[in-house]
């Protein structure tokens, strides 16, 4: 469920590489390009209306707790499990706390915990393939073979294993956890992209020139896979929400009274007999994340290769 | 042929004992001599002795011999937590149930994702298009412990009267019906996606085109070239779905109270019985390597050009 869209990005991308190795020579035409993309994305209409839900979203998660007065923490037992009404828009939990708010906090730790995961695989992993591709060589056939041998393994478990080394779940182990699990896709795609890059004439010519491998390195090769370094954000950040999810409700989320979107759709199972809208409400969230993010990537991905459109 | 069947198959033993050494330095990692955990006080020699029999008083690189011996003699070791049981008894005696349940799930996914991604291909932008592109967007947004409880709720609770299905358990056939659906959901909208996306692209392809211009009836252009050369990537699919398949079961198998190797794998874990989670985790892995095996040479069989690149 996580992994799949990531590998079917692969094949693309590595086109994405070449096509930008074409076209990328001068400093005034790559300008161009970045407006091209620019353009492309904003036509795209799929693209644009889940940016705009991906923005609607965080905004709604950032700035709810503070405009809404209904209370996350205070405990209410003559308002518990309200259905969502005006007073409570998403209804309340079992210790009347209001749900719309816990929602929207809950979003805040589920997405933070997103990011900085996202961050966090995405240094992990373009270290890896840019030196695993820049390299080349016995490096990387070593390097890439331990890669290989990483991935096919169920990520989930060595994400648990981890927690379990921990001993606690708070907010670092779970990145920590999360980002041990799925950096290896990143990985190779940027060690796909170095190499593909590396073939560029200019990178020949600055080899040429004297440059240093280090200039080359991050002056030419880097600054080239921000596009898809881009696209990977919003690829990575759904399947850590899940992952996240995932944890937290088989019991292995941050610790209450805080809350992720898994734990309250975990605290929602555990009463969804009688009131369902407990566990929907998260989950539903958790969906309106992944699939705004999921179409954002795929309209950054058109609209810096406008080669892959048709399919 | 045969030597990329052997040079792959030989490729899986490093993998192997990689993974277990990773597994093992991880469960190293987890505080505490496993049998002084228990609150009940063990006297010294009974200590003494437990630890003697499972070569705790050891070097950890003996244990480690030891560990890589049990494992590829078939023996993960005991329970920390139920003493009279071994790692295998446990996987013994749940696996059955999951690999029963993986299968329903399967089949679900296989008679109902493809059929519908071969027509959504052949219908393209139609109404069914949209309609079936609309519910795999739903498998891999929303999270499955959703889709689960709502399928109890509505089928197993709400509908009680009209439906046979129980709420949980693993009874007679009609308690498998709603699980391997919440477990077979996502494959199916995989299959369904990969399928669509692989037939459009065929159907764009010259000798379609040159089929259909020589006068072959629509029907066996389908049939003859359309089909056979989309359902390779189906193929290929299967070892990413394996991991749907694990994670899938860790939560369908918990809501449903299913006693599968996934309940019991979230039970150790939140039990703290690793050796348990261990073994569990390490023949989950096993599983995904041989499977990754299979379908490398099955690709190595149906696309000759791989056999060089992959190892």
């Amino acid at each position: 469920m996580v992994t799949d869209r990531r590998s079917e990005f692969e094949a693309t991308l590595t086109r994405t590489a070449e096509a930008r190795g074409q076209e990328a020579g001068a400093a005034l035409q790559r300008a161009s390009l970045l407006r091209d993309a620019i353009h492309r994305f904003i036509r795209n209409r799929a693209a644009v209306v889940a940016a705009v839900a991906f923005v609607v979203m965080v905004g709604f998660v950032i700035l709810t707790p503070w405009l809404s007065h209904g209370s996350a923490y205070g405990v209410d037992f003559a308002q518990a499990y309200k259905s969502p009404s005006w007073a409570h828009p998403f209804g309340t939990d079992e210790f009347g706390r209001d749900l719309l708010v816990r929602t929207a906090l809950g979003g805040r730790v589920s997405i933070a915990i997103g990011f900085a995961a996202t961050i966090a695989i995405m240094i992990v992993g373009i270290l890896y393939g840019a030196i695993s591709g820049f390299a080349g060589g016995r490096i990387d056939d070593m390097l890439m073979r331990f890669l290989d041998a990483l991935y096919g393994l169920p990520y989930l478990p060595f994400a648990i294993i981890t927690l379990a080394i921990f001993g606690t779940v708070n907010f670092w182990t779970m990145v920590v956890a999360l980002t041990i699990a799925s950096w290896f896709t990143t990985a190779r795609v940027m060690r796909g992209q170095i190499i593909t890059l590396k073939e560029n004439d200019y990178v020949r010519a600055a080899n040429a020139l004297g440059a240093r491998w280090y200039r080359v390195l991050f002056r030419h090769l880097l600054p080239n896979t921000l596009g898809v370094i881009l696209i990977f954000v919003f690829l990575e950040l759904p399947g850590v929400v899940l992952g996240e999810a995932f944890l937290s409700f088989i019991g292995l989320g941050i610790s209450p009274p805080k809350a992720s979107w898994g734990t309250l759709a975990q605290d929602g199972y555990s009463a969804y007999e009688a009131h369902p809208y407990i566990i929907i409400i998260p989950s539903l969230a958790i969906a309106w994340l992944i699939l705004s993010a999921f179409f954002v990537a795929d309209g950054l991905r058109d609209a810096l290769d406008p080669r892959t459109r048709e399919t | 042929m045969l030597k990329f069947i052997v040079r792959r198959a030989l490729w899986t033993i490093p993998v192997v004992l990689l993974v277990v050494f990773m597994t093992f330095v991880m469960m190293r990692q987890i505080k505490g001599n496993p049998f002084q955990v228990t609150e009940r006080a063990v006297p010294v020699s009974i200590q003494r002795n437990l630890d003697r029999k499972y070569h705790l008083n050891k070097p950890w690189y003996t244990q480690y011999l030891y560990y890589v011996k049990g494992v590829f003699t078939a023996d993960l070791g005991p329970s920390l937590v139920q003493r009279n049981q071994g790692v295998n008894d446990i996987i013994k005696e749940h696996f059955p149930v999951s690999l029963k349940l993986g299968g329903l799930a399967m089949l679900w996914a296989v008679v109902f994702g493809i059929p519908l991604g071969i027509i959504a291909a052949l219908k393209q932008n139609s109404v069914f298009d949209y309609a079936v592109m609309t519910v795999v967007n739903s498998g891999y947004a929303i999270p499955n412990f959703l889709i689960a409880t709502l399928l109890i709720y509505f089928f197993a609770l709400k509908w009680r009267a009209y439906t046979p299905f129980p709420t949980n358990g693993w009874g007679g056939p009609s308690s498998w019906v709603l699980p391997a659906i919440a477990l077979g959901h996502a494959p199916m909208t995989f299959f369904a996606r990969i399928v669509r996306g692989s037939m459009l692209e065929t159907l764009q392809q010259d000798y379609i085109r040159t089929a259909k211009a020589k006068g072959l009836r629509w029907r066996r252009v389908v049939g003859l070239h359309v089909l056979r050369n989309s359902l390779i990537p189906a193929v290929t699919a299967a070892a990413p779905l394996l991991g749907f398949l694990i994670t899938g079961s860790f939560i369908v198998e918990t809501i449903f109270g299913i006693p599968g190797i996934g309940k019991y794998f979230v039970t150790s874990v939140t039990g703290r019985d690793y050796s348990v989670t261990m073994g569990i985790t390490i023949m989950l892995s096993l599983i995904i390597i041989v499977a990754n095996l299979v379908v490398d040479i099955l690709y190595g069989y149906l696309d000759p050009r791989t056999r060089d690149v992959r190892t």
